[in-house]
């Protein structure tokens, strides 16, 4: 009689403390689990209406609003917008090494990154360095109402 | 033969001994009669733990800075999954530790357990009761909403009547010349550094010396054979913690904590109120007026707190006997009646609610639409917006001068530094009149016939007519209008007051507003 009540109430303890363990470590796993990665872009304006680049390619400095948690703030993303024989293009200037922002050098007619060297050409390829892939294309148009240039970041 | 899973403890106890410290920690023989009355402790363990663990899952998103600290907990109440549950758990796991300490303690006292030689312990278990009450204090300051703020200014000031010291603990407990930045850190890092170090090590030497001396048991020892710690005292402490633990889940999931209004040290129709377990000080407090308040604020409490902590010499006899023990039981039985009954009182004893509830008014749902359809405001508070943000109802954190200033002259971004610019002052009122009320929760539905009406009534007749008991004194109170006009000469009336009254003060509205527009002001007016 006794062992059955020993063995009964040990195998409670043991079973209760789990559970209460296990349904605390949860929430708290539910709770601290990372938010996911945001929504696709929209279209942003990139260069106003009659404000056309005297050259390019041109880097274009896109501010929004963002939402980080409770943290309100602006956000600042870089991207270069290329115009060749009428065909607009975009490009991320987030080198696709270690996350960098590359520049445009106009008298190397290549873009470079400050960090390790990695080099692109005009179209984004890479030429040299250790970039393993060439810069991320962005979708880019005219808009047919404002006739501002819109890219979807 | 023996499984792999005995054989890996055999390994492993004979590298790290834990059987014997598992053996010295669960297999101790309780006195025979050790029941239910021992299990608060244990409750009481259990409380602080799943506060320890709520209180580091909500760090992983508090913010200490006034600028962000109401915002934070607003986000963890509102956009963090399981958030609103967390943040009940550790707002009502403090209510259950005050109580399960109280009657922790009047367990003690009932059963005579400080008595020689646990004379120590009975010390430790009052100096864990100062750091729990410390920890309630210095957590709801945190949010950073006004009750946090005034409550604080409250908690200082009755700091200030320390004698000698009273201006330095003031200043101590600041940080700064006011409340404001460096107090908020300094209370949080008391908060999360320096109690959560005394509670755990108090604790451990809570524990040792429990076991040193061993459990009291009960006030006559009981014949029998005497039973392990491990199952049965556990089963029962278990059970305690399911009950408790339950209890609390249920009020986290029922009862959200409230987040008020940010902060604002410029407000001045805030009625600050404390937590439930310091409404008794609270209470206490209105007793002595004026020079007397150190009596209430510090020393019947200080009295009372040394009393205890000299009970076990107060009280030397050697038995525990409840009848050996007549004066120091009813003593102690008529202070906790009277902390009960004050704290009764306390919680009684409301003032009227300065926070407005009920039905929206005329002006504030005027204001409302104002903010929801002017293009004053919709210009900038939108979600593409790249300025500012929409206007969310409960997510209004501005003090209620910054939001009159930004109303009258948006682009002031910085109120007081110029002036002005000259703008329909009862747009103005009617639109903080309407952030007051956005503050708490989202403005009613308006039926789009009468949204135009309201607008402009709110904007062009409060000015000098009273309507529904709010507006102007300068033109007469609208009320029966239909009784007095039918809606062609309500139009005219208001197109061209002066076909009425030569003399009238009345602007003809017929030269600033449009014929639709004076039209759905008269159809509103008459249906009214």
């Amino acid at each position: 009689m006794g062992g059955d009540r020993r063995s009964f109430l040990t195998r409670f303890v043991v079973a209760g403390g789990a559970l209460i363990g296990a349904g605390l470590a949860g929430l708290v796993g539910l709770v601290a689990a990372p938010k996911k990665s945001r929504a696709g872009g929209a279209w942003r304006t990139a260069i106003q209406p009659g404000n056309t680049p005297s050259s390019f390619p041109y880097t274009a400095v896109l501010t929004e609003r963002h939402e980080d948690g409770w943290y309100q703030t602006t956000r600042q993303t870089v991207v270069f917008i290329d115009q060749q024989g009428g065909e607009l293009t975009a490009m991320s200037a987030t080198c696709t090494h270690l996350g960098c922002h590359v520049r445009w050098e106009a008298g190397a007619d290549h873009f470079k990154c400050p960090c390790h060297g990695g080099v692109y050409d005009r179209a984004g390829n890479v030429v040299s360095g250790p970039p393993p892939r060439p810069l991320e294309k962005i979708p880019v148009r005219r808009n047919p109402q404002t006739s501002a240039i819109e890219v979807e970041v | 033969m023996k499984g792999p899973i005995d054989r890996l403890a055999d390994w492993l106890d004979d590298r790290l001994g834990h059987r014997a410290i598992l053996h010295t920690l669960l297999d101790e023989k309780l006195p025979p009669g050790t029941a239910w009355a021992f299990t608060l402790g244990s409750v009481l363990l259990f409380a602080l733990t799943v506060q320890i663990i709520t209180g580091v899952t909500l760090g992983l998103f508090y913010a200490p800075t006034p600028d962000h600290a109401w915002d934070s907990v607003r986000y963890i109440s509102t956009q963090v999954t399981g958030g609103a549950f967390l943040r009940g758990l550790h707002h009502w796991g403090s209510t259950v530790i005050v109580v399960a300490a109280i009657l922790h303690l009047a367990r003690v006292v009932l059963f005579g357990s400080y008595k020689k030689p646990r004379e120590a312990n009975w010390i430790v278990g009052l100096l864990l009761l100062q750091v729990i009450l410390a920890f309630g204090l210095t957590g709801y300051l945190l949010p950073w909403d006004q009750r946090a703020y005034w409550a604080t200014t409250v908690t200082i000031s009755i700091a200030k009547l320390t004698p000698v010291a009273g201006d330095f603990l003031a200043a101590l407990m600041r940080g700064g010349a006011e409340i404001g930045a460096l107090t908020l850190t300094r209370w949080y890092a008391v908060h999360v550094l320096v109690l959560p170090a005394l509670l755990v090590g108090l604790t451990i030497a809570h524990l040792y010396l429990m076991r040193r001396h061993h459990i009291s048991g009960p006030v006559t020892p009981k014949a029998g054979t005497s039973e392990s710690f491990f199952p049965h005292q556990a089963a029962r402490d278990l059970t305690m913690a399911i009950i408790v633990g339950t209890l609390l889940a249920v009020l986290a999931w029922k009862v959200a904590p409230t987040l008020e209004a940010p902060a604002d040290p410029t407000s001045s129709s805030y009625i600050p109120r404390p937590e439930w377990y310091f409404l008794g000080l609270f209470q206490l407090l209105k007793y002595f007026p004026g020079k007397l308040e150190v009596i209430g604020a510090l020393v019947v409490p200080g009295a009372v707190m040394t009393l205890l902590a000299l009970l076990p010499w107060l009280d030397r006899g050697p038995s525990r006997r409840w009848k050996d023990r007549p004066i120091v039981l009813s003593a102690f039985a008529g202070g906790l009646a009277a902390a009960v009954a004050l704290t009764v009182m306390g919680a009684l004893d409301k003032p009227a609610s300065a926070v407005t509830d009920g039905q929206w008014s005329l002006q504030e749902t005027g204001g409302a639409l104002m903010i929801a359809n002017d293009q004053r405001c919709a210009r900038c508070h939108s979600e593409t917006s790249s300025v500012a943000g929409p206007i969310v109802a409960g997510a209004i954190r501005k003090s209620d001068n910054w939001i009159a200033s930004h109303i009258a002259d948006p682009e002031v971004i910085a109120p007081g530094v110029r002036r002005p610019p000259q703008t329909n002052e009862q747009a103005n009122k009617a639109m903080l009149a309407a952030i007051t009320r956005l503050r708490l929760g989202p403005a009613p539905a308006v039926a789009e016939a009468d949204a135009t009406a309201i607008t402009l009534v709110t904007r062009e007749c409060l000015t000098c007519h009273t309507i529904d008991g709010a507006g102007g004194k300068g033109g007469p109170v609208l009320r029966n209008i239909a009784s007095k006009y039918d809606l062609e000469k309500l139009q005219r009336r208001i197109s061209d007051p002066t076909q009425f009254k030569a003399d009238t003060e009345m602007p003809i509205f017929g030269d600033t507003l449009y014929t639709e527009e004076i039209e759905a002001i008269a159809k509103w007016l008459i249906k009214k």
